[in-house]
C-alpha cells in the first residue's frame, strides 16, 4: 500500500494525491464505528461467559479426585462399609439398583425423558442432587423449583434425623423448592427448603438443592460430610449414577428448537411479517416506469479513429506517411505561392522541393526525401518523418 | 392500494408484544390490529377518482431553458384528500420535483407546479399522474393513475442568435440604411438623385444628366425578394455527434440564423427536411413568422438511420421551386454519400439554381491531425490528414460545379454561412 502511494506523491508533488497516512486516517474514520461496535460486542460476550457459573466435566464424579469431584465421599462411604458403585448409564443404574440401595443421581441435565421415565421404576431409595425440572417432575412429583438462594450456610430447622445430626451445612448457592404436603422440609431460607424428603410409591426420595456439600473441595466444611454420608449411606450400598453426555445425534429428544421459548418463535414470525410488509411498501411504485426512445449516439469522428486503428494494426506506414506528406504539401503550397492544385500533382514535385529548399536550411535531396520519399522502414522513421515535416512547415512559415 | 412505511414500523413494534406475552393469541391480536388499521385507512382514504385534473403552463420551450407546467387538482369528492402525487414525464424532460404532497379539502383545489428542463429537442408528453391517497392513520393508501395529457414542444436552442445583431448590422451596411448609397454595394437599380461631392464619378448617369441641368447619379441597392431554399439532410450522416451535439442540431442552428437574416433582408425563406421522404416543410411563410414556423417544424425532427436519397431530394427541390433561388444544402461532406448521390445530379440543380453546401467540420479531426509524440498519435494524425484530404478533394470538386461550400466547426458554421450569404448578396449573385 505504501509504495505506490509514495511513488505517486513523488511523481506529482502538488496536492491532491493523499499520502498513505491520510488514506489510513480516512479509512479509520470511516470504519471506526463498526470496529468499536464489534469490540464492544466481544467484550460483552467475554464478560457474560465469565459470569456464567461453570461446571467442570467431572463435577460430582465419585471417581474424580478434582476439587469438583466426589471421590472423597465415595471412599469414606466405602470405609464405613457402604460400597459405592459408580454407573454412567441409566439402564445400568436400573439393573444395579436393589431395594436396599440408595440411588444417587447427579447431573440430571444429561438424562433424556425416556431415561427419567425408566428410572421411575428403579427399586430402593433415591437421592437427587440439584435435579432439573423434568427430573423432578418424573422422580419427585409435586416438588417444583422456586428461586435460588445465595445464603451460604443454613441450619437444618427440621425433624429429619440425618439433617439434625449434621447440623449447619455450607450449601453456598442452592436451589429452593416448593413442596407438596407431606414432605419433610429442611434447611429453609425464606420459608422454602433446600432439602426435601418425601415418600413416592413406597420409597424415600430426597431432593438436595445443591451438589456443593458432596464435592471433594467442600466435604470437610461445617456439617457437609455428615449430611452427605447420612443421606447417601442410609442403606447398605450406594449406586451413584453420573450419566455420560449422550452421543451427539444419538437422541432427538432435546434439539435446539425445543429450547427456544414460544415467545421468541412468535417474535421471529412477526419480524418476518414486518419484513414482508416493508417489502410490499417499497415494492409499490409511484406509477409506471416511463420508457423513452433514445436517440442513437454515434461520434462523428468514429470513422477517422477507426482508420487510425486500422493503420496501426496493420503497420501501414506507407499509407500513413503518404497521408501525412500530402497534408504537409497541401499546407506548404499556398505558403510558397504556388497554385493549390500543385500539391497533389507529381509533375510539380521538383518545383515544390526547390521552392521549399530556398526557404529552409535543408538541401533539395533531404526535402525531396521527406515530401516524396519512399515508405519509412520502421516506426521510428515514421515518427521522425512526421517531426521533420512539422519542422519544414514551421521554417517555411517563418521565412 | 399501497401500504406505507408506518405499517411496517408498527408490525416491527408488534413483534415485541409476543416476547412479553407469549402465545398465539397475542400474535393474532397484533395481526388483527394491523388488519383493522389497514381496513380503516382504505375505507376512509380520500377518493382519487373524484379528483379532477386540469393542466396549464408552457407549451413551447427552447432547448436548454426551463419550462413550468402546472397541474390543478380539484377535489370533487366529499372527503379530504391527503396524498402523494407524481406527475410522470419522460426522463429527458427532466421534470422536478418527482413527487409532491397535496392536501386538498373537499371542494377545494390545489396547484402543483412542475419545472421541466428538457435535455433533448422534440415533443415531450406527460405520461400520467399517479396519486397515492393516504388514509387518516397513515397505514395504507389508495393509489391510482389518472391521465392528464399535456405536450411540451422542445424547440431548437438557436444558440447562434447572438450573432444575429452583428450580421444584421452588416446587412444594413449593404442596404444603405446607415451609409450613403454608393455604387458597388448592390446590383439592383434603385433610383436617380443629384450628385453630391464624394460620389463615385462612375455612377453618374450621363443620359439623365443630359436631360437635366444637374449632374445625376444612379443609386443601387441589394436585390430583394429573392428565394432562399434551405434543405436539411436528416439522413444517417446527420446523426453523427460533434462534441455531444448531433450534426443535425448544428445544421438547424445555422439554418435558423440564415433564415432570420434572410427574412430581415427581404428574401423569402423556405425550409425542407429530407432523407428518403419529406420530414418537414415550411413554404410560403413570410416576414416575422418564418422563424417561429421554422423552429416549430424543426422541433420534432430526429436523424434517421437511413441513407439519404439525393435523387429524391433534388427532384423535390426542382418540383417545388420554379424560379431561380439559392438552395442551401445542410449536409455532411461524406465522400461516399456525396460522390454517389449528389454529384451526378448537381448539374441539373446548378443549371437553374445557385447551390450552397454547408457542413460541420469535426474539431476532433483537427485535434487528431495535430497529435504528435508516439506512434499511435502519428497514425491518428495520418488518418485525420487522410480524412481532411478527402474533404478538400470533395470541396474542390463541388466548387468545380459552381457550388459554394461552407465547411466550418460547429460554433463557426452559423456565422460562416451567414457571411457567405451576405457575400453573395453583396456581389449580386442571388
Amino acid at each position: 500500500m505504501t509504495a505506490p502511494a509514495t511513488s505517486t506523491s513523488i511523481s506529482t508533488p502538488d496536492a491532491g494525491v493523499p499520502t498513505a497516512g491520510q488514506v489510513a486516517g480516512r479509512r479509520w474514520r470511516a470504519s471506526r464505528g463498526v470496529v468499536l461496535t464489534v469490540l464492544a460486542l466481544v467484550v460483552l460476550a467475554v464478560a457474560l461467559a465469565s459470569m456464567q457459573p461453570s461446571v467442570g466435566p467431572r463435577y460430582l464424579d465419585p471417581e474424580s479426585p478434582s476439587q469438583g469431584g466426589s471421590r472423597a465421599l465415595a471412599q469414606i462411604l466405602g470405609q464405613r462399609g457402604v460400597p459405592v458403585r459408580t454407573v454412567r448409564d441409566a439402564r445400568e443404574a436400573l439393573s444395579a439398583a436393589r431395594p436396599d440401595t440408595v440411588l444417587v443421581i447427579v447431573r440430571t441435565e444429561r438424562l433424556t425423558d425416556e431415561e427419567l421415565n425408566a428410572l421411575r421404576a428403579a427399586p430402593g431409595d433415591l437421592l437427587l442432587v440439584d435435579p432439573t425440572q423434568p427430573a423432578l417432575a418424573a422422580l419427585a412429583p409435586g416438588v417444583r423449583p422456586a428461586t435460588g438462594s445465595f445464603q451460604e450456610v443454613a441450619g437444618p430447622d427440621c425433624a429429619l434425623d440425618a439433617a439434625v445430626r449434621a447440623g449447619e451445612v455450607r450449601f453456598e448457592l442452592s436451589q429452593l423448592y416448593l413442596t407438596p404436603p407431606g414432605a419433610t422440609r429442611c434447611y429453609p431460607s425464606e420459608g422454602l427448603p433446600r432439602l426435601v424428603q418425601l415418600p413416592v410409591g413406597g420409597r424415600t426420595v430426597t431432593v438436595l438443592g445443591s451438589g456443593n456439600p458432596l464435592t471433594n473441595d467442600r466435604l470437610d466444611e461445617q456439617g457437609n460430610a455428615a449430611l452427605a454420608m447420612n443421606l447417601a449411606g442410609a442403606r447398605s450400598s450406594v449406586v451413584w449414577l453420573i450419566p455420560d453426555l449422550p452421543e451427539p445425534g444419538s437422541t432427538r429428544a432435546r434439539s435446539w428448537q425445543d429450547l427456544v421459548p414460544l415467545g421468541v418463535w412468535l417474535f421471529v414470525l412477526q419480524l418476518a411479517v414486518a419484513v414482508v410488509l416493508v417489502a410490499l411498501w417499497r415494492m409499490r411504485r409511484m406509477g409506471p416506469v416511463v420508457a423513452e426512445a433514445l436517440p442513437v449516439v454515434v461520434r462523428s469522428a468514429e470513422t477517422v479513429e477507426g482508420r487510425a486503428r486500422l493503420y496501426r494494426a496493420h503497420r501501414a506506414r506507407g499509407s500513413a506517411a503518404e497521408a501525412l506528406r500530402a497534408g504537409a504539401r497541401d499546407r506548404l503550397v499556398p505558403l510558397l505561392g504556388l497554385p493549390r492544385g500543385a500539391a497533389q500533382d507529381p509533375s510539380m514535385a521538383q518545383e515544390i522541393v526547390s521552392a521549399v529548399a530556398r526557404r529552409t536550411q535543408w538541401d533539395e535531396r533531404v526535402i525531396g526525401g521527406a515530401l516524396y520519399g519512399p515508405e519509412p522502414v520502421d516506426d521510428v522513421q515514421l515518427v521522425g518523418l512526421t517531426d521533420f515535416l512539422d519542422d519544414l512547415e514551421r521554417q517555411v512559415r517563418q521565412s | 392500494m399501497a401500504l406505507t412505511g408506518r405499517l411496517g414500523l408498527l408490525a416491527l413494534l408488534g413483534a415485541f408484544v409476543p416476547l412479553l406475552l407469549p402465545g398465539w393469541g397475542t400474535l393474532l391480536v397484533v395481526w388483527g390490529v394491523l388488519l383493522l388499521g389497514v381496513a380503516v385507512d382504505l375505507a376512509l382514504a380520500g377518493n382519487v377518482r373524484r379528483l379532477a385534473l386540469h393542466r396549464a403552463g408552457d407549451t413551447n420551450v427552447r432547448l436548454g431553458e426551463t419550462a413550468t407546467v402546472s397541474l390543478v387538482v380539484e377535489n370533487l369528492g366529499r372527503r379530504r384528500v391527503r396524498a402523494r402525487l407524481r406527475d410522470a414525464w419522460p426522463p429527458s424532460a427532466a421534470a422536478a420535483p418527482r413527487v409532491t404532497r397535496i392536501d386538498v379539502a373537499a371542494g377545494e383545489r390545489q396547484r402543483v407546479v412542475t419545472t421541466l428542463t428538457p435535455t433533448r429537442r422534440g415533443d415531450r408528453r406527460a405520461v400520467t399522474v399517479t396519486i397515492r391517497s393516504v388514509g387518516p392513520l397513515g397505514l395504507a393508501a389508495r393509489q391510482l393513475n389518472r391521465p392528464a395529457p399535456w405536450t411540451l414542444r422542445v424547440l431548437p436552442g438557436f444558440p447562434s442568435r447572438r450573432h444575429l445583431p452583428g450580421k444584421l448590422a452588416k446587412l444594413r451596411e449593404l442596404t444603405g440604411r446607415h451609409v450613403a448609397l454608393i455604387r458597388g454595394q448592390g446590383t439592383e437599380f434603385d433610383s436617380l438623385r443629384e450628385y453630391v461631392d464624394g460620389d463615385d464619378v462612375r455612377s453618374i448617369d450621363w443620359r439623365a444628366t443630359a436631360r437635366r441641368a444637374d449632374v445625376v447619379v444612379r443609386t443601387w441597392r441589394p436585390e430583394r425578394d429573392r428565394r432562399i431554399y434551405l434543405v436539411l439532410d436528416t439522413g444517417r450522416t446527420s446523426a453523427g455527434r460533434v462534441g455531444d451535439i448531433p450534426r443535425l442540431d448544428c445544421s438547424m442552428d445555422a439554418a435558423l440564423l440564415l433564415g432570420a437574416l434572410a427574412s430581415r433582408a427581404g428574401d423569402r425563406v423556405d425550409l425542407l427536411a429530407y432523407d428518403r421522404r419529406v420530414r418537414a416543410r415550411v413554404e410560403g411563410v413570410g416576414g416575422r413568422g418564418i422563424l417561429s414556423a421554422m423552429v416549430q417544424a424543426m422541433a420534432p425532427l430526429e436523424p434517421e438511420l437511413i441513407e439519404s436519397d439525393a435523387a429524391g431530394m433534388v427532384s423535390t427541390i426542382m418540383s417545388r421551386v420554379r424560379q431561380r433561388c439559392l438552395v442551401v444544402l445542410l449536409t455532411e461532406l461524406n465522400p461516399a454519400a456525396i460522390e454517389e448521390g449528389l454529384l451526378p445530379l448537381l448539374p441539373q440543380l446548378t443549371a437553374r439554381h445557385l447551390v450552397m453546401v454547408a457542413a460541420v467540420a469535426d474539431p476532433r479531426v483537427a485535434e487528431m491531425a495535430r497529435a504528435r509524440g508516439d506512434l499511435a498519435a502519428v497514425y491518428d494524425a495520418a488518418a485525420a490528414e487522410r480524412a481532411r484530404a478527402d474533404r478538400r478533394r470533395l470541396t474542390a470538386e463541388l466548387r468545380r460545379y459552381g457550388v459554394e461550400v461552407v465547411d466550418a466547426a460547429p460554433d463557426d458554421l452559423a456565422p460562416a454561412l451567414a457571411d457567405a450569404y451576405l457575400a453573395l448578396k453583396a456581389a449580386g449573385r442571388l
